[in-house]
């Protein structure tokens, strides 16, 4: 109840002042009235052909604007993803390509070991046939120069033998094979 | 020509029948071989070659092929008559001849035996042992 009276009080005082301030601007109601009319209208009229385009092609622009951050920030994001992939991807091709370096270089390992191995003995075998070669053109010449010290001692001998026998060197000799026969 | 077996053993039995006291009898194989022809009995070619064989292998083996380099004395060719007589039997049949080639020493050839005691021999065997 004294709520009401205050807010009655309220009012009326403000009514008071308004009646003060009125009569101290010296206000004609139907000139207010009119001019809030014509505001009115003309507040309408702006609202219906020109707030409410311009409002639209705000709107439309913040949405093109929010639907370009929005793209932008999923193309931010995509790039972070691919980014990461393209990182991912490096690191298995460095890893994997290091593999293949390492079982690159372990089978150029054994290659080259193998390689060395076939050399070493492909060496051996060729001073084994060298030193068999040599060997052999060796005792060659050893029979050779024994067969002709052997021909030039037989040559010799037959040359010589008729020159320095006697008939009783002749005799002797067919005398021991006759006691051979017998014996 | 092959010679079958029978042929070889009627060819040894003709063999046996031509030899006297170990030796070979002429006129018995000159009659053996007359017959043979004249009969002429199964396979009498072969029998007769290998007949012709074993008279050449026995005729062969009491013929004596004597080499020496110079001639040979009367002493000296008795004593190896004489020898090959006491190791060969009688009815030995000598063949001496001179060969240069020999340069010294005797070559005796009795049958299949050699004894070869001549200087080229000798040499022979030497140059072999350089061989």
């Amino acid at each position: 109840m004294n709520s009401y009276l205050i807010f009655g009080n309220i009012a009326a005082d403000l009514a008071q002042s308004g009646r003060e301030v009125a009569t101290t601007f010296g206000l004609s109601w139907p000139h207010f009235i009119a001019q809030v009319i014509s505001f009115t209208i003309v507040a309408l009229a702006l609202r219906q052909w020109a707030y409410r385009p311009i409002l639209q092609v705000l709107e439309f622009r913040r949405q093109t604007i929010a639907d370009g951050i929005s793209n932008a920030e999923k193309i931010k994001a995509e790039l972070a993803r691919a980014e990461a992939a393209r990182k991912e991807i490096i690191v298995q091709a460095n890893v994997q390509a290091n593999a293949l370096i390492a079982e690159a270089r372990a089978a150029a390992s054994r290659v080259n070991e193998v390689e060395i191995q076939k050399a070493v003995v492909a060496a051996e075998q060729i001073i084994a046939k060298a030193r068999e070669a040599a060997l052999a053109e060796h005792a060659k010449m050893l029979a050779d120069l024994k067969r002709e010290v052997g021909r030039l001692v037989v040559e010799t001998t037959v040359r010589v033998s008729g020159k320095v026998m006697t008939l009783e060197d002749q005799q002797r000799l067919i005398r021991e094979t006759n006691e051979q026969l017998a014996a | 020509m092959k010679v079958s077996k029978l042929a070889r053993r009627e060819a040894k039995m003709l063999l046996t029948l031509c030899m006297v006291d170990g030796l070979i009898d002429a006129p018995r194989a000159r009659l053996v071989t007359g017959r043979l022809i004249e009969t002429k009995p199964r396979q009498y070619v072969a029998i007769l070659t290998h007949f012709c064989r074993l008279l050449r292998l026995e005729t062969e083996k009491h013929t004596v092929l004597v080499q020496t380099a110079v001639p040979l004395s009367d002493t000296l060719r008795a004593g190896l008559e004489e020898n090959l007589g006491l190791r060969y039997g009688k009815g030995l049949e000598y063949q001496f001849t001179q060969n240069p080639a020999l340069l010294g020493g005797m070559r005796v050839q009795v049958g299949s035996d050699v004894y070869d005691g001549s200087i080229r021999a000798r040499l022979n065997a030497l140059e072999e042992r350089f061989n």
